[in-house]
């Protein structure tokens, strides 16, 4: 935390300008306590809740899941006008929305499966293949390219050792580029899982990186 | 505007320069077809809903801020549209320029060339040369499964397929997948259209080649094709359609609009079951005499040599076919009436174990009776014999030994001793069978295809169809053997067309009663109600 430029990690939502903390957004019962197995890592940290343990064997929605998804079923008039939260409580359990989870969606709704594909499809913000802890998006659009968001990606790419839109092979690191960020003030914006990082420049990648890994090694 | 438009239920607006009067909530596309006008459209199908998505039926109405789409705005009162003016003219020719950014020009390998909208549209009123510089984008192929073969390519966007689906075969198998340039039509993975009953029907509203039939693949151009009216032989529900045809073959089928029994839709069944009515090996002469003494006949003596026969008198068993028409099964009955007592008039007809609904519109079903004509063979007096796959059932007439006659069934179930105790055999195919061996008389009929008939569908509707091939030989309709033989038994005359054996059909058969030949048309018209059994 040396340098002044990661002082405010940034939670979800937060853009810097607040000065937020764990508690804020977790809620002071959780500060601290690690996720549990429920969720998928690049979305767990983030989460204000805690998350249970998940058998791979087991339906898409149980527990407390299923406890919220049905909640979300009973906010909408239609089936149909559920299935985008319900996709985000799907991504949020897998990391990411396969095949098999667009058919398990559409069976708990009652929809067609190439609905819940066109759906999913549509939306960028799904994650259509499997991605790592950790979710890099680069902004590469106006504001970012003018200040280097070009060599931002080249930077996180080269030491991540992947391809555009690949996992590297410790399954840490998936890199993506992303369209506006709407963090144009602070430009390059990189969104990490839920996390803000702004003004972020090729050379501060490596420090970003290893920032990341420590948070691995420190379980989280 | 004028005096009728101040009636509640109609609107008078001006098209073009035309003043046009029609039904409140009838939109400006309709409007403009009533005046002979086409604007052009892809999104909006008669049979669908109208997402007003394809931006290219907009039309002019003054006093709108911009130009309005013309398949989902409503026709008003005093409105004044022009579908043809400089502003419209100029918006089309920039959304085709739009549809051609993408768009391949294969329309030399294009199944759908020659009747293809796009390729009508940017004839009629496109850029005579592409502005675009870029490459176009690439999605090849992809196998739907079914008979459905989808070319990425070639997509409009349109989604009359996706809707189709949803909300007519109520099946959602389609989708648009991923977004604007990426954007296209697909099934959940590799979960395809296979098993769908009635998906076949996305590729005739397929507005362009996107959506090709794999069974008409490179088979023949639209403008080879000849296209005559007709109904669909393969059930009871009797579905409009056009034979296309080509060399005398038939190349495929295609639904022919009628809401009052099929809507714009056939199911795949019927569809996909057209080849035998290319079948070879067909019966062509007529010939004379029982087993090795079976000689070609022409028409002239056989039939001479058959009525001296008739005359003789003896008790007639008649078994007719539910693929016959009105007309044929009525001449079979009346020659087998004048020729003596008639003791069993039957038929056989395969019958499916299911019906297979069309839940968006729910008269049309694909009915359990496989066959064009069982209500018609019903109503003229044939009883159905035989079981659900059209075998058996024929024990008492197989040794027969009064007259038989025989029309329309292949007896294939049936043996070599079929009707060898008969004192006539008469046997009226279009194939030859061993159970026709002891025929005094094979005579060569027409299918449904190489002549003009009428058939009675499930509804109680009796709905004509029109000659779309050449007979094979001296092959002639059953109704005119038919006709001519009940003819020369009563002293008539002999009919010249299937409209006056159909007269004669109405007059000897009350079911019939009121109906007139040239009052069919090409969307047929109901039977009396108290008429209709069942």
């Amino acid at each position: 935390m040396s340098d002044a430029r990661f002082r405010n990690p940034g939670w979800a939502g937060n853009t810097g300008e607040f000065d937020l903390t764990e508690a804020d957004v977790r809620g002071s019962e959780f500060v601290g306590e690690q996720p549990l197995d429920g969720g998928h890592p690049s979305v767990a940290p983030s989460l204000p809740y805690m998350l249970v343990k998940k058998d791979p064997e087991a339906p898409l929605f149980e527990g407390p899941y299923l406890e919220r998804f049905e909640k979300i079923r009973s906010r909408y008039p239609m089936a149909r006008a559920a299935l985008i939260p319900a996709l985000n409580l799907a991504q949020e359990l897998r990391g990411h929305v396969s095949p098999e989870t667009m058919d398990e969606v559409a069976a708990l709704l009652g929809l067609s499966d190439a609905f819940v594909r066109g759906v999913a499809t549509f939306y960028t913000m799904y994650n259509k293949r499997p991605v790592g802890r950790f979710l890099i998006q680069v902004c590469t659009n106006i504001s970012c390219n003018i200040r280097g968001a070009d060599e931002v990606l080249a930077a996180f790419l080269e030491h991540t050792g992947t391809e555009l839109g690949e996992t590297s092979s410790d399954g840490d690191f998936t890199i993506a580029e992303a369209e506006c960020l709407a963090g144009c003030g602070f430009p390059t914006c990189v969104q990490i899982n839920s996390r803000y990082f702004e003004d972020v420049s090729a050379k501060d990648v490596p420090a970003v990186l290893e920032r990341l890994k420590r948070e691995v090694n420190d379980g989280f | 505007m004028a005096d009728n438009g101040r009636k509640a239920d109609t609107v008078t607006l001006t098209i073009d320069g035309h003043e046009v009067t029609v039904p409140k909530g009838t939109s400006l596309l309709h409007a403009a077809e009533t005046l002979g006008t086409e604007v052009p459209h892809y999104c909006y199908h008669p049979g669908l809903t109208a997402p007003a998505q394809c931006r290219i039926c907009l039309v002019e109405v003054e006093g709108a801020p911009k130009l309005q789409p013309s398949c989902v705005t409503m026709a008003e009162n005093g409105q004044v549209v022009h579908t043809d003016s400089p502003a419209a003219k100029r918006m089309r020719q920039g959304v085709l320029e739009f549809y051609l950014v993408n768009h391949p020009l294969d329309c030399p390998i294009c199944d759908m060339s020659g009747e293809c909208m796009l390729q009508d549209y940017v004839f009629e009123e496109g850029r005579e040369k592409g502005r675009g510089r870029e490459p176009k984008r690439v999605f090849g192929r992809d196998d739907f499964g079914g008979d459905v073969l989808f070319y990425g390519d070639r997509c409009v966007m349109c989604t009359r397929c996706v809707r189709f689906m949803d909300e007519v075969a109520r099946d959602p198998r389609l989708t648009v997948v991923e977004r604007g340039s990426r954007a296209v039509i697909d099934t959940f993975f590799d979960r395809g259209l296979e098993g769908a009953s009635f998906a076949g029907n996305v590729v005739d509203i397929c507005p362009v080649g996107a959506l090709v039939s794999k069974d008409f693949l490179h088979k023949a151009r639209a403008w080879d094709l000849d296209r005559t009216p007709s109904v669909c032989p393969n059930c009871s529900q009797g579905c409009n359609i056009e034979l296309h045809t080509r060399d005398n073959l038939v190349q495929r089928l295609k639904p022919r609009e009628n809401r009052e029994v099929n809507g714009h839709w056939m199911c795949d069944y019927g569809r996909a079951n057209y080849e035998w009515m290319n079948r070879p090996g067909r019966l062509e002469e007529p010939a004379a005499g029982r087993g090795a003494k079976r000689c070609v006949a022409d028409w002239r003596s056989a039939l001479e040599h058959l009525f001296v026969k008739l005359r003789e008198g003896a008790e007639v068993k008649a078994v007719g076919s539910a693929s016959a028409s009105n007309e044929a099964l009525a001449a079979l009955a009346a020659v087998a009436g004048a020729a003596g007592e008639v003791s069993a008039r039957v038929f056989r007809s395969p019958r499916a174990a299911d019906e297979v609904p069309l839940p968006g519109f729910p008269l049309l079903v694909r009915r359990r009776d496989l066959a064009s004509n069982v209500d018609g063979a019903g109503l003229l007096g044939f009883e159905r014999t035989g079981d659900d796959r059209a075998n058996g059932g024929l024990e008492d007439v197989a040794g027969h030994d009064g007259a038989l006659l025989v029309l329309g069934d292949e007896l294939t179930d049936q043996n070599e001793d079929f009707g060898a105790a008969a004192s006539l055999y008469v046997y009226l195919g279009t194939f030859d069978s061993p159970a026709a061996r002891n025929a005094d008389f094979v005579l060569p009929v027409t299918t449904f295809a190489e002549e003009e008939g009428s058939f009675v569908n499930a509804q109680g509707r009796v709905q004509r169809y029109r000659q779309g091939l050449q007979a094979p030989g001296s092959a002639r309709p059953a109704w005119l053997v038919l006709g001519a033989l009940a003819a020369a038994l009563a002293d008539g005359g002999v009919p010249e067309s299937a409209g006056d054996v159909f007269a004669e059909l109405v007059a000897a058969h009350p079911a019939f009663a009121g109906l007139a030949w040239d009052g069919l048309g090409d969307r047929g018209a109901a039977l009396r109600t108290e008429a209709v059994h069942g």
